[in-house]
């Protein structure tokens, strides 16, 4: 049975194309294998058959439309073909029948809307109109992430390709991909269990205590699926700092707030009071192999 | 007049105007129409935070960001007497993660942004090298995603890792990670000497003459004789004076005219806002036409990237084709391929030169918050050049920052009488097709240029 490969058409408004390049760095034989169960028919780093003004112009429905970066309307900070990222979303999405934030700056306005110069911009989901995300059939998909994993793309798309559908979180992210926690499937849990703090360039300890580490506050699987197949931030040492979650960029990232010793948050879901518990307990046992270099 | 917008593989996206007359490019002016504002959004912010934001300019360069804005943060404690000490470790780990980058990158521009164009002046076959379904352009996105896995070792991911501090790096790796990313560099340069180059990597570097040119097989051999037959080597040339500011094992920084060279005077660069628009509406007029600012050191327009550090860094090959072909389309991307090949042998280098047992990190004493009033400079050679960032800091959060990217040293509009870089360099152009590609040549990142 021959049937028509979807249509993806990738939409790239304000950004830093990061999105893309996270796209590009996919493992390859995932990549391939998209482009041969997909018609990627626009991408403005990637496809050349087409333009922008074509896809805008063409009439024919597209069947995924994914955009990278957040949009204003306001046309004297940022003109892409003559009009603003807001009119051309709009246009776009009136014609798409599954819309995909690709990263954070789509899904909430992300790094981009720090620039309160500029104090219009916005989601993709504030920017379409109301009666457009109403007929949609499917809610708008929020892939979060500064930048997106490649493969949270891909397994969203073959999924919506074979089931039509996705169970999504309150903020519109695939629960399957954001259920869990950056803390989940850290090679640093055990430091973390047994209260030893970490430092900078060093294997061994927990990034939570006094270098930022968002972990356990934040929606994600970059410890379950790894980046570029290999590794994740927590991992080498650089603590998570919640780049999936609306609140990104916060402030004082590399480093844990604190009151008199105490973590100022807690892991999600997870009273203080439990939390001072169970870390005094384990505060109590000095475990030597903890506190030993992993190597010496 | 004619215009087409830029929008499609490049970097983000610009708007180019060309004036002919006697079917030539008579005057040309380059738009960049969008402005992001990362200097106005880090004002107040505190100074470690810059570490986050400042990759976050680019997707494709943010390394080359991150180690700017490190360095200009460690140039604060300098400044102060406070001088801190970072370990030969963690700047080896610093230099490779943008090397590497730069390697992905030089390999994605230019099978992915200039080599299509420059096939179809000859035909609209593509073939292997179509976009998304050609064969060669499907290895060229599995090399570079195979190569960016040794930068993720270290980095945690690829893009838009902070893993540099002040003090050193986050990441302590192993003997086997270091390993490891030889191996993955390894893919790169088999694909360097089976498919870019048909020449082994060592032979290739030590081609040290014009006729060398006629050893180059594979993609190179087709790109040269695409570039002759389409006279690529007479068009794009600019101002022929390079600059180069980072320092490195690498790159000298040095700045280069008529084969003068000098000591460069930091003073002496300076950027002009005249045809750039501003965030003040009513600061806008009919001159300002761009975001982009111009950049001049001692007044006049510099060219920087590979080009320039192969010129300032005496690479023979490539000095022996610009002597031959200035720094017209053909020796710039040449200049590119060579700074792909040098990086390749260089980082797998460095990479055995980490020595484990040192620290990764050394925590300064005082934190930068703590610091009522300093400034800072960092400068490295990214991707497509010089790269600077200057920051003040007041009462422990950043006060101003300043980013002058390589892009607008090369992109910027006019300065009083003189012609911006690449506005010079498509002056002269035969069509609207070459003067694409010239403009294409200087590694379009519209993100970085207006930042």
């Amino acid at each position: 049975m021959i049937t028509k490969k979807p249509t993806v058409v990738w939409f790239t408004a304000i950004s830093c194309n990061g999105n893309t390049h996270s796209l590009l760095s996919a493992n390859s034989n995932r990549f391939e294998l998209f482009l041969n169960s997909f018609d990627f028919i626009y991408h403005p780093s990637l496809t050349i058959d087409k333009s922008l003004e074509d896809i805008l112009n063409q009439e024919e429905r597209i069947d995924f439309l994914l955009i990278e970066g957040s949009i204003s309307l306001n046309k004297e900070f940022f003109t892409l073909c003559e009009d603003s990222t807001f009119n051309h979303l709009n246009k776009l999405a009136l014609k798409s029948n599954y819309i995909i934030a690709v990263g954070s700056c789509a899904s909430y306005g992300g790094v981009h809307s720090k620039f309160i110069q500029n104090d219009d911009i916005c989601s993709i989901n504030k920017a379409i109109n109301e009666d457009i995300i109403k007929n949609l059939k499917h809610n708008i998909v929020n892939l979060t992430g500064c930048p997106v994993h490649p493969e949270w793309i891909l397994q969203t798309l073959f999924t919506l390709k074979a089931y039509g559908k996705i169970a999504l979180d309150e903020v519109g992210r695939p629960k399957e991909l954001y259920g869990s926690l950056a803390h989940h499937g850290c090679t640093r849990n055990e430091y973390f269990e047994w209260k030893v703090e970490g430092n900078f360039g060093q294997r061994e300890g927990c990034l939570f205590y006094d270098q930022g580490c968002r972990g356990p506050m934040t929606h994600s699987s970059c410890n379950k699926i790894l980046w570029n197949d290999i590794s994740s931030k927590t991992r080498v040492g650089m603590p998570c700092i919640g780049c999936t979650e609306s609140d990104f960029p916060r402030n004082d990232m590399l480093e844990t707030k604190k009151n008199i010793g105490i973590p100022h948050e807690v892991p999600l879901g997870i009273s203080k009071r439990a939390y001072l518990s169970i870390s005094g307990v384990a505060k109590t046992f000095k475990i030597d192999r903890l506190h030993k270099k992993l190597m010496e | 007049m004619k215009t087409i917008d830029l929008v499609e593989r490049i970097e983000g996206e610009a708007k180019l105007h060309c004036t002919w007359s006697n079917k030539k490019v008579s005057d040309a002016r380059i738009d960049f129409l969008n402005f992001r504002g990362f200097e106005y959004i880090l004002e107040g912010k505190s100074p470690l935070d810059a570490l986050v934001y400042t990759p976050r300019i680019c997707g494709i360069c943010g390394q080359a960001h991150l180690k700017a804005t490190v360095e200009a943060l460690e140039n604060i404690y300098e400044n102060i007497g406070q001088k801190l000490e970072i370990t030969k470790k963690a700047k080896l780990l610093r230099q490779i993660g943008l090397n590497i980058e730069i390697i992905d990158s030089h390999i994605k521009w230019f099978y992915m942004f200039i080599m299509p164009d420059i096939i179809k002046l000859d035909t609209q076959d593509l073939g292997i090298y179509t976009p998304l379904k050609g064969a060669r352009w499907l290895e060229a996105q599995k090399v570079a995603s195979e190569t960016i896995k040794a930068l993720a070792i270290i980095g945690g991911q690829w893009p838009h890792t902070s893993y540099m501090i002040p003090g050193g790096v986050m990441c302590d790796p192993t003997k086997l990670d270091l390993i490891m990313m030889q191996n993955y560099l390894q893919t790169a340069i088999s694909f360097f000497e089976k498919s870019i180059s048909g020449v082994n990597l060592e032979d290739y570097l030590s081609f040290d003459n014009i006729n060398d040119i006629d050893k180059l097989d594979c993609d190179l051999k087709y790109f040269k004789d695409l570039s002759f037959k389409y006279s690529l080597e007479k068009y794009g040339k600019s101002y022929n004076r390079f600059i180069s500011l980072g320092e490195s094992k690498l790159f000298k920084n040095e700045k280069n005219r008529q084969k003068i060279v000098n000591k460069l005077d930091f003073s002496k660069i300076n950027e002009n806002s005249n045809h750039t628009f501003s965030i003040n509406k009513e600061e806008n007029n009919s001159k300002k036409h761009t975001w982009s600012k111009s950049v001049t050191y001692n007044e006049q327009f510099y060219e920087t990237g590979p080009l320039a550090r192969a010129i300032v860094s005496n690479k023979k090959f490539i000095k022996h084709i610009h002597e031959n072909f200035d720094d017209s389309v053909f020796t710039i991307v040449m200049s590119r391929i060579d700074e792909l090949a040098f990086l390749l042998f260089e980082t797998h280098k460095l990479i055995s030169l980490v020595d484990i047992s040192e620290n990764s990190y050394i925590k300064p004493k005082l934190s930068l918050k703590d610091i009522s009033f300093a400034d800072g400079l960092g400068f490295t050679e990214a991707c497509r050049g010089s790269l600077l960032h200057k920051v003040s800091i007041e009462n422990g959060k950043i006060k101003s920052y300043d980013v002058i990217t390589p892009t607008v040293w090369n992109l910027g509009p006019q300065y009083k009488n003189q012609k911006g870089v690449a506005q010079k360099a498509i002056i002269g152009t035969p069509s609207i097709e070459i003067a694409t590609i010239v403009l294409r040549s200087f590694d379009v990142c519209s993100v970085c240029t207006t930042h």
